[in-house]
């Protein structure tokens, strides 16, 4: 990374970058490596802070804020460069945010109703995001097998 | 280049068990012993019926390169979804209500994954990478009075990588 990139990234960027390079070594079977960019993800973890006066309607300006520019500037960039890598990379995390927006959009409707007798699942591959009781047999953005679909437990508060 | 067996294919024909020359393959654990695994040797790859066999390599090539334009505007789409983690994780944390809470937690997690593809594409695939290595190192550097920074870890990653 450029040195002018690098001191503007967030600790949750950098907690992103370094579970990517972990993920990378499970996959390469580099457990100790693996272990040592997991303490290194923890630290960042450590340094996040959480936002105050933040509001929902935000989040979803940021998200809907991807979808009218951040992907179509990206996707541009990798069509020019036949970056075809990049361009799965723009077509799933497209898909998953139009899910993100429409999730968030059907809260604001439903209110708690929207979970109050299932669940919501995340896509560990590709971040899809689905409401129900089982999550689809094959992920429909990634085509994932569904063991790679996970359910976001309800905590007691 | 080393064997490693994906447990949730295997269908248990222990094929491997009679092909391997040193009994690798046959382990308390159901993964292949490494220390014991032949570089390069394959039979029990080629010999297994539910393909439940793979080569893990040593080395990897250099990564493709990346344009500066892709590279800049992924780096731009992780910023922003790290931003959307930051605050769906603030939402969720200022909230007591369960259902709230699971929705943000939800949303969260997604977006920590879409920012972590973004950095794959962006160059950030490879571990062993020049990218990930001089990034590490200047890690090193920036955190250099820091106690907290964990660089002990990060010295031996950039030992083992």
């Amino acid at each position: 990374m450029e040195e002018d990139d690098m001191r503007q990234l967030s600790a949750e960027e950098l907690g992103a970058l370094c579970s990517n390079l972990q993920k990378a070594c499970t996959k390469q079977l580099r457990s100790e490596e693996a272990a040592l960019f997991a303490v290194l993800a923890s630290y960042y973890d450590k340094q996040r802070t959480t936002k105050a006066d933040c509001d929902y309607n935000a989040l979803l300006d940021a998200i809907n804020k991807d979808l009218s520019e951040g992907f179509k500037d990206a996707s541009k960039a990798a069509e020019d460069a036949n970056d075809r890598g990049a361009k799965r990379a723009l077509v799933w995390g497209e898909k998953a945010s139009k899910l993100l927006q429409a999730l968030m959009m059907r809260y604001e409707k439903q209110g708690s109703a929207l979970l109050e007798n299932t669940n919501v699942w995340v896509c560990e591959i590709c971040g899809f995001v689905y409401v129900g009781d089982t999550p689809p047999s094959v992920c429909p953005i990634c085509k994932v097998p569904s063991f790679k679909i996970h359910p976001i437990q309800k905590e007691a508060v | 280049m080393h064997a490693a067996r994906t447990i949730s294919l295997c269908t248990k024909d222990c094929v491997c068990l009679f092909v391997c020359p040193t009994g690798a393959t046959d382990t308390e654990n159901g993964q292949i012993d490494f220390t014991k695994c032949l570089d390069g040797c394959r039979l029990c790859v080629d010999a297994c019926p539910s393909h439940a066999i793979y080569l893990v390599p040593a080395t990897y090539p250099v990564p493709q390169e990346k344009s500066e334009a892709v590279r800049k505007s992924l780096l731009a789409l992780a910023n922003s979804k790290a931003d959307q983690e930051r605050l769906a994780r603030s939402l969720a944390e200022a909230s007591d209500d369960p259902v709230f809470r699971q929705l943000m937690d939800a949303v969260a997690t997604s977006n920590h994954i879409l920012a972590e593809d973004c950095y794959r594409e962006a160059g950030y695939i490879l571990p062993q990478s020049e990218v990930v290595r001089s990034w590490l190192r200047s890690l090193l550097s920036e955190h250099e009075k820091d106690e907290d920074f964990p660089s002990d870890a990060v010295t031996t990653l950039l030992e083992k990588l």
